[in-house]
C-alpha cells in the first residue's frame, strides 16, 4: 500500500519534470521555421540574412521550392524568376539573370546573381523587339560565337515574355 | 550537364554577361538608363616581358578572340 501511494506520487511528479526542458527553449529554436535569405547582385543586397517563409527557385535541375531544414545543396539557377513568400505570407517575385543559390544547413541561403528586378520593372514592348532581332541573329550567317550567344539571349527573352504575360 | 554555348567556347561568364545585358536591354526605360553602364568595360592589359610592356590589348576583345580559339580548339 506503501509502495503504491509512492508510485503514485512519481507519476504526478514526472510531467512536471518533463515540461521543464520545454520551457527553456532558446531564441533559435523558437523561429525554427524560417529561412534566413540573403540574396545578393554585385551592386546591390535585395535582402540581407531576412526570414522568409519559402524561396522557390528555378535551379538548372528543376523548378524547386526551399523551406527552412532544407538539405544543404548549391544549386546552378536559370535565368528566371525567384519568388520569395515573407514572413506576412505576402510573395514577392524577382526575375534573376542567372547565378547560384546556396542551401546552408543552418536554414540560412544566399542566392547570387548578376542582375535582378522586380517584374513590374520589365517593357514587354522591349522584349518583343529584342526577341525578333536575336531570331534574326540565331538563323543569320553570322560567326558560330555570335549565333551561340543570340541562342542564349532567345533563352532569357522568351523567359522574360512568358512571365510577363 | 552539357549545354550549347559551351560547343561555340563560351565560358560561364561570359554566358552571364550575355544574359545580364539581355535582361538590363528589357526594363523600362527608366531603369534601364541606370542599369546600363554596368555591362560595359573599359579593361586594357599589357603582357609585359624583358621588362618592357608588350602591346596594350582590351580584355573584352581578347576574350572574343580566345573564344573563338576554344571552339576550334574543342
Amino acid at each position: 500500500m506503501n509502495s503504491l501511494r509512492i508510485a503514485r506520487a512519481a507519476l504526478r511528479v514526472r510531467p512536471v519534470a518533463m515540461r521543464i526542458p520545454v520551457q527553456r527553449r532558446g531564441y533559435a529554436e523558437a523561429v525554427p521555421d524560417k529561412i534566413k535569405l540573403s540574396l545578393s547582385l554585385p551592386h546591390q543586397s535585395i535582402y540581407k540574412s531576412q526570414s522568409v517563409i519559402q524561396v522557390n527557385i528555378p535551379a538548372v535541375s528543376g523548378e524547386m521550392g526551399v523551406l527552412a531544414n532544407h538539405v544543404p545543396s548549391i544549386e546552378q539557377l536559370k535565368p528566371g524568376v525567384v519568388e520569395i513568400i515573407e514572413e506576412s505570407g505576402s510573395s514577392k517575385q524577382y526575375f534573376l539573370s542567372g547565378g547560384f543559390a546556396i542551401v546552408q544547413p543552418d536554414s540560412s541561403m544566399s542566392i547570387n546573381a548578376v542582375e535582378g528586378f522586380p517584374l513590374e520593372d520589365f517593357s514587354a514592348d522591349a522584349v518583343r523587339a529584342q526577341i525578333a532581332e536575336a531570331q534574326k541573329v540565331a538563323s543569320g550567317s553570322g560567326s558560330e560565337q555570335d549565333i551561340a550567344e543570340a541562342k542564349i539571349e532567345l533563352e532569357v527573352l522568351e523567359t522574360l515574355q512568358a512571365v510577363l504575360k | 550537364m552539357t549545354f550549347a554555348w559551351k560547343a561555340a567556347g563560351i565560358t560561364y561568364n561570359r554566358y552571364l554577361a550575355v544574359a545580364s545585358r539581355v535582361v538590363r536591354r528589357s526594363l523600362k526605360e527608366e531603369k534601364r538608363l541606370a542599369a546600363e553602364p554596368r555591362g560595359e568595360s573599359e579593361v586594357r592589359f599589357a603582357k609585359w616581358s624583358n621588362g618592357k610592356p608588350g602591346e596594350p590589348k582590351h580584355l573584352a576583345e581578347a576574350n572574343a578572340q580566345d573564344t573563338i580559339t576554344r571552339a576550334g580548339g574543342a
